[in-house]
């Protein structure tokens, strides 16, 4: 019988560990923490045979704690057993049963399932394309966004990437993409929720060694946009230099479908949103209904509101007087949103960029960078100040001072002499201003489709990880919290889209039908999320029996003996920890490479002077290669799964190493300038 | 025999499935204590200690569902490429040489420890006036004679899977990546029908 290579892979791996351990191991005089280590290795072993983790933790776990109690001076079989028994039963309850990090878990799982089914991933992918239609490489770029906001809101990879490869892989090969780089991208994108916070991977991390969620989740959010920036910069330059890999979109798929009365208006000669819409709304065009024109302004009008609003609400805090909060302006933002009515309404800010916008002449025939530079500067401007006012609207005066019981209630502090805004303010505003300006100039009918597809799938989705991330982030809630709160986000979100989706298709029905789907998503989420929480929990179970008994025989301080005796740098520390994290993901799961070592590597960390939290942002960085690496990618077979039968297996395999290269240097970047995740949590929690 | 496998699939199931509402409650439980914290300025003691025992019941009584779905996380190596009867030998010895008495002694453990709270009528102390905790200690008790109870069927799987050479027919149910759902949910059409879609998680 021939075996098979992958068996050939497993089996060789395993042997070098069997041959390691026997070779390593001192049998003529075997201490405890010999068998610690050898216990380590047949668990490796064990795992690597495919038998639920979770109870090969446990069972293996229990075993040697018996034996770790039997050599004890004087010991009793009877009294080792009730030692064992004690120990199993406590490590479960207090480390894992009442654990107050763990429990966010289902909570943040149970969201990504009821956002999964809020079904806008189609809406979210088309509107996204056409948004970067002009940039090279648009397929990829969109995909690549699309994954990235749709993962980070639900953290399930599988779900990701199936449904990519159900949607864009289908498209981009159609446009003429390599099979490679559609495959990449799809797989890439797919697993960057495990990154990008909220995710459950760094909840596990931070369980595991002890670390604060929160600093954990400001840390990695600009590591991870700077991976999925990294990705889209490569996808840009690959499309730049090689257009055969992804050639430009056609004319037709650019298309944007115009509704009847922007189609009026392009037809007598005007293409500017503002200025045709104006001029509509006031019954200068022929066959234009005012009223119709008039419904489309105002959604033309949300930028302009947006970052009044948003200017309104900096204004109102920096204006406040200051009584003792120094550190707390940003949270100042989003408390004194009470008055935010009253500053959007009476917001003079957004009407001189209008004004001068429709004083400029529309330039159509511009350059394709300005317009996406505005529409990013603006959703940059525009979300922070969306997910605000939610958050703002679910405490009425007088809860905004019940946050921060120090500080000064919200109408003594309404009631205070305003302090004249700093010059900085006006600069700020200015340019926003003129930013908002520019936009408007080239803000045409066409884009304004656009936008309001953007407005009913990306922003949704933005504001809600963007609440729950703020929220947790600057120090509002416990991560606890906002993934309720976020839960709650998720399935209103859903009831939400599959009563629109109804609403077109049967008006009649619309209510009922979706009421019975909603039902039918939430039991459905419920269950999913019962048998994930069970299996990341039960995880926990086993190792936290295992690492006890890992602890009892003290191989903890045989492998700390032996590193030590290495004589290493810091440097050649983290490389050669990173460099076993790395393979270890060959054939492991992250979970099971966070469970089982991240106990063993953590205390090291002490004697190198590393810095837990970089160092966990590091491991986080390097367990996205994990989703990648072959033969264990479990994104490449979601993906092969989906994929029209010519795709074969290694084309996707070749397809995501470009990308597992570029986190690899992702990882260097982060090493070598370690600001770029440490620099927010510094800034909000001073370490 | 095949009936009376699903009959205790079907138990497991049940449990878990009604256990798993419970991520409904803590939802609304959380969102309402965050509601009145923040808003009514009325925070609730005994709200830590509620979320803490919905989380802990909810976990631990999904065990015995999850291990009635595979849905336990497996190593996938090597597992995924072995014929079935290779895969029962090596999940038989496992199962004897680890699960059972890991679980046992967890089942067991968690009997004496729950007894010990009945006893002496233990209360919350994270907070002061703390609910009774002994209701919540059970579950560990509970957890594991379903857990162990299903882990018996599982070991009577590989058995005639050794025996037959394939796997016993399971019971569906909800899966996360479940393709021709998530097909129906983007309209996909054009795609041929997926070898498989079970790649574990």
């Amino acid at each position: 019988m021939t075996m098979r290579k992958e068996l050939w892979f497993g089996f060789s791996i395993m042997g070098i560990i069997v041959l390691t351990t026997v070779i390593f191991t001192p049998w003529t005089q075997l201490s405890n923490g010999h068998l610690g280590l050898l216990m380590l290795s047949l668990v490796v072993v064990a795992i690597m045979l495919g038998f639920p983790t979770a109870f090969t933790l446990m069972g293996m776990g229990m075993i040697f704690t018996l034996f770790a109690y039997l050599s004890e001076q004087g010991a009793t079989l009877e009294r080792s057993v009730e030692k064992t028994l004690d120990l199993m039963v406590g490590s479960t309850y207090g480390k894992v049963m009442q654990s107050d990090v763990l429990i966010s878990i289902p909570l943040f799982v149970f969201m990504g399932y009821l956002v999964e089914r809020a079904n806008l991933i189609e809406k979210l992918f088309r509107s996204l394309h056409l948004a970067m239609a002009r940039l090279p490489g648009s397929l990829g770029v969109a995909t690549l966004v699309t994954c990235a906001v749709f993962a980070t809101a639900t953290g399930i990879v599988g779900a990701v990437v199936t449904l990519m490869g159900l949607l864009a892989m289908p498209a981009m090969l159609r446009s003429g993409y390599s099979v490679q780089l559609s495959a990449g991208t799809i797989t890439a994108g797919g697993c960057l929720g495990i990154l990008i916070p909220p995710s459950v991977m760094l909840i596990l991390y931070g369980a595991t060694a002890g670390e604060s969620v929160v600093k954990l989740y400001a840390g990695a959010f600009f590591p991870g946009l700077m991976l999925a920036g990294l990705y889209i910069a490569y996808v840009i330059i690959l499309a730049k230099i090689k257009p055969g890999l992804a050639p430009p979109l056609s004319e037709a798929d650019r298309r944007v479908p115009l509704p009847d009365v922007s189609q009026r208006i392009q037809g007598s000669g005007r293409s500017n949103a503002l200025m045709g819409l104006l001029t509509a709304t006031l019954g200068r065009i022929g066959g234009v209904s005012p009223v119709a024109a008039l419904r489309q302004l105002s959604v033309a009008i949300v930028p302009a509101l947006a970052v009044a609003l948003m200017l309104g609400l900096v204004y109102r805090s920096v204006t406040t007087p200051q009584v003792e909060q120094s550190t707390a302006g940003l949270e100042q933002m989003g408390l004194g949103a009470t008055g935010a009515d009253s500053t959007a309404s009476g917001g003079g800010l957004a009407e001189p960029p209008a004004a001068e916008s429709v004083q400029e002449p529309p330039q159509e025939g511009e350059l394709s960078e300005p317009p996406q530079e505005a529409r990013a500067t603006d959703q940059n401007g525009q979300a922070p100040a969306l997910g605000e006012t939610p958050r703002a609207a679910e405490s009425p005066t007088g809860g905004a001072g019940v946050r921060e019981p120090a500080a000064p209630t919200a109408e003594s502090t309404a009631s205070a002499a305003r302090v004249p805004a700093p010059s900085w303010f006006w600069t700020t505003a200015g340019i926003a201003a003129g930013v908002l300006a520019l936009f408007y100039a080239i803000f045409t009918l066409t884009r304004l489709e656009v936008f309001k597809l953007l407005l009913g799938s990306f922003f949704p989705l933005a504001m809600l990880i963007l609440a729950v991330l703020g929220t947790i982030v600057f120090g509002l809630a416990t991560p606890t919290e906002a993934a309720a709160v976020g839960s709650l986000g998720g399935f209103l979100l859903a009831i939400a889209y599959r009563w629109i989706d109804h609403r077109r298709r049967d008006r009649a029905n619309a209510v009922r039908t979706t009421l019975r789907e909603v039902g039918a998503i939430t039991r459905e989420s419920s269950f999913l999320t019962a048998k994930t929480s069970a299996m990341v929990c039960w995880l926990f179970v086993g190792s936290a029996i295992f690492s006890s008994a890992f602890a009892l025989l003290g191989g903890q301080e045989l492998i700390e003996k032996w590193v030590l005796s290495l004589g290493l740098s810091k440097l050649q520390f983290m490389l050669l920890s990173q460099f076993i994290i790395f393979v270890l993901g060959w054939p492991l799961e992250w979970t099971e490479i966070i469970v089982i070592f991240m106990p063993i590597f953590l205390p090291l960390l002490k004697v190198f002077d590393v810095d837990p939290l970089f160092f966990g942002l590091l491991v986080a960085l390097n367990l996205q290669t994990a989703f990648l690496s072959p033969p264990v990618a479990m994104a490449a077979f979601y993906l092969k799964g989906v994929s029209p039968p010519h795709v074969s297996l290694n084309q996707i395999f070749a397809g995501m190493m470009p990308f597992m290269v570029i986190q690899v240097f992702a990882m260097f970047l982060l090493y070598v300038f370690p600001q770029i995740g440490l620099w927010l949590p510094g800034v909000l929690y001073g370490r | 025999m095949q009936k009376l496998l699903i009959a205790i699939d079907k138990l497991s199931t049940w449990v878990g499935q009604a256990f798993g509402w419970l991520i409904v409650a803590l939802t609304l439980l959380i969102s309402w204590e965050v509601f009145s914290r923040y808003a009514l300025d009325r925070p609730h003691a005994w709200a830590f200690d509620a979320q803490i025992m919905l989380y802990g019941t909810l976990f631990m009584m999904a065990g015995a569902y999850t291990l009635a779905k595979n849905g336990h996380v497996r190593g996938d190596v090597l597992y995924g490429f072995f014929r079935p009867r290779t895969q029962a030998s090596i999940d038989l010895v496992l199962y004897i040489l680890f699960f059972i008495p890991g679980v046992v002694a967890l089942a067991y453990a968690g009997y004496t420890f729950a007894a010990e709270s009945w006893r002496i009528n233990e209360h919350s102390s994270i907070t002061a006036d703390g609910p009774p905790i002994y209701p919540f200690k059970t579950v560990i008790p509970i957890a594991g004679t379903l857990l162990l109870l299903q882990g018996l069927v599982e070991i009577v799987r590989c058995v005639l899977c050794i025996k037959n050479g394939a796997w016993p027919r399971r019971e569906q149910d909800v899966e996360e990546v479940d393709v021709e759902k998530l097909k129906e949910m983007v309209h996909a059409t054009d795609t041929p029908a997926a070898p498989s879609s079970s790649v574990g998680r």
